[in-house]
């Protein structure tokens, strides 16, 4: 056979597998739906993370101060009011299942008119475990009323503080949400797909009848792998949609190095789960091998939460994981505007890892 | 070329061991071309390893076969290329149409065919958009043949080909073996069945314990046994239940 024959080899297998993945409803389902719930899930856990307190507000007074106060607290950035809350009994015990971290109460008298003057004291309830919650909460409140003193009681002010935003661009927190997320689809498709599917096919005989003819393992390899890569970036793709459409993620690198990358990502996966799959006589010994490698990976390479979270040396111990890298340059491309030629690191371990796994599939893999 | 006639498969001294255990011990058989040969045994006789060995599918622990002159150990690929394999329980990846399946085992021997043309032959022309889950029993051994000949190999083999199937798709079954011979293909087949090996077989390897202990003509082999003395109960009928069976269903297959 010549290399052109057995290069259509791969191909009729790639096409016809790939017509087959979007008639597999359960497939479909996986690919394209399981991780947008994943997306959303997290991206509105993530979403909201610049809602730091959660407080109620009880207003005695029937004062307009008051009411302006009340207001103000209620468009406020800095506090998230829940307005459900109308009793102190309600607001104990939201505080007490931590639900409310604290509770702000105006007082009857609150901006009644006193020697001329409106005046009254803002009262912050909190539990045990709020105190930190509390102490942010008095600080704010402190500054809101002491911007309403000076209007009342006019008098110089000799030190201010002011802020200023930098032009600089941060990451928030679901930049971080989105590519871990990335991480959790390429694992999911890369590893349970073929850990699932290959026991399968040998349980029916097909890799067998397969291995009767001339076909060779890195046909079978190549076409599964560009089979991936597609359904893969196609998944990724309704992701990215999805993200920035719903939860405003805004790419600042070049798309096509991006899906380059992750197309790249994707191959490096799989190799593990061909590893796992291939070399698998059943289910009962995929599955296990596939939790322990997987899992790992899971919650020590960026999946779930950012590696800077962890202690130092479990980072520098994480950096060398296969998808380690697969997360960080996808999120370097996306979020902070890099080329492949700056993901020298990230591309250098990914190949090593690339030369290992695929290197334990070839040997590893049985067709029965 | 090979003519009719021709010796295409030789099998000299194989053997096969596990453990201690002698699965197949120093057999040695010719099948020529256009043959139909049967391999005969009880369970665990060494048939299936046997023709697993010469399918290049299990390592081969002594002793040598060749197909066309070509040699299995040592050239596997080239093997595959010529022979056509039937498992015994044929399966086959669902949700997927039998056309695609056809080129796909096209491609796996490099070829590019019309699958169509080769639905027709074993009339699954008009299920050439099913998907294989969708196909009876009969029709998905009549659909595997069809896989195993897309690249038209020199030596075809069956495992247990009509196991499971019922009178008329096994009927229907030989006369498709029948006509693969026609083309000038060697058939190896394995059977529990001894009218379909009398039906069928040219010639008959009866196996037992990885030994060949009788290789000859259906007809041989019984007349030998005649010539022993052997005697069985006479049977008045000149019909068996099959033949009723047949007679009242008749020979038209089903689905």
């Amino acid at each position: 056979m010549t290399l052109q024959q057995k290069l259509l080899t791969v191909w009729v297998f790639f096409r016809i597998n790939l017509r087959r993945v979007f008639r597999d409803r359960l497939a479909l389902f996986f690919t394209f739906l399981f991780p947008l719930i994943f997306l959303f899930v997290f991206g509105s856990l993530s979403h909201n993370s610049s809602i730091s307190l959660n407080i109620a507000v009880i207003n005695e007074s029937k004062s307009p101060i008051a009411e302006q106060f009340a207001a103000s607290l209620n468009k406020s950035k800095v506090v998230k009011v829940n307005k459900d809350v109308k009793t102190f009994s309600d607001a104990n015990q939201r505080m007490s299942r931590g639900e409310v971290d604290a509770t702000v109460e105006l007082p009857a008298n609150f901006g009644v008119v006193k020697d001329g003057l409106p005046a009254g004291n803002v009262l912050v309830h909190y539990t045990q475990n709020s105190e930190q919650a509390a102490q942010t909460l008095v600080s704010v409140l402190q500054a809101t009323v002491q911007g309403v003193n000076a209007k009342i009681v006019t008098n110089k002010t000799p030190f201010t503080v002011s802020s200023r935003q930098t032009n600089e661009h941060s990451l928030s927190a679901f930049d971080y949400t989105f590519t871990g997320l990335l991480g959790f689809s390429i694992l999911g498709a890369g590893i349970f797909g073929p850990i699932n599917v290959f026991p399968e096919l040998k349980k029916m005989g097909i890799l067998r009848r397969l291995h009767t003819t001339p076909l060779r393992v890195w046909q079978y390899f190549l076409s599964t792998m560009m089979g991936q890569a597609v359904t893969g970036l196609l998944s990724i793709g309704v992701m990215f949609t999805v993200a920035h459409a719903v939860f405003g993620l805004k790419p600042v690198g070049n798309l096509a190095q991006f899906a380059v990358f992750v197309a790249l990502g994707i191959v490096l996966v799989l190799g593990i789960g061909l590893a796992i799959g291939g070399w698998a006589k059943n289910e009962r010994q995929a599955a296990p091998l596939g939790n322990i490698i997987v899992f790992p990976m899971m919650f020590l390479t960026g999946v779930f939460f950012p590696r800077f979270l962890m202690p130092h040396w479990l980072q520098g111990i994480t950096t060398y994981m296969p998808l380690t890298p697969v997360i960080d340059g996808a999120r370097m491309i996306l979020t902070e505007g890099k080329t492949l030629l700056d993901l020298g690191p990230q591309l250098g371990v990914m190949a090593i890892w690339f030369v290992i796994i695929y290197a334990i599939a070839f040997r590893v893999f049985r067709w029965e | 070329m090979t003519k009719i006639g021709d010796t295409i498969l030789r099998v000299e001294n194989l053997q096969k061991s596990y453990g201690d255990m002698k699965a197949v011990d120093g057999i040695s058989f010719e099948v020529k071309k256009g043959e139909i040969f049967g391999i005969l045994g009880p369970n665990g006789a060494g048939k299936t390893t046997t023709l697993e060995m010469i399918e290049t599918l299990r390592s081969i622990d002594g002793g040598s076969a060749s197909i066309d002159g070509v040699d299995v150990a040592t050239q596997p690929y080239e093997i595959r290329g010529m022979i056509g394999v039937q498992p015994q329980a044929p399966g086959f990846q669902d949700k997927t149409k039998l056309t695609e399946i056809i080129q796909m085992f096209a491609a796996a021997y490099g070829e590019k065919v019309n699958p169509k043309k080769f639905l027709d032959e074993v009339n699954l022309g008009d299920k050439a958009n099913s998907y294989i889950e969708q196909l009876s029993g009969g029709q998905k051994q009549r659909f595997s043949i069809v896989t195993a000949l897309v690249h038209n190999p020199k030596v075809f083999f069956l495992d247990e080909p009509t196991t499971g199937l019922d009178p008329q798709a096994r009927r229907n079954l030989w006369e498709l073996i029948e006509e693969v011979r026609g083309r000038g293909i060697s058939v190896i087949l394995t059977t529990h069945y001894m009218d379909e090996a009398e039906v069928l077989c040219d010639r008959i390897a009866i196996m037992d314990r990885g030994k060949i202990i009788k290789l000859d003509t259906p007809k041989n082999l019984i007349k030998d046994l005649l010539d022993r003395g052997f005697t069985k109960e006479q049977k008045v009928e000149q019909a068996n239940l099959e033949d009723v069976f047949i007679d009242l269903t008749g020979k038209g297959l089903r689905v």
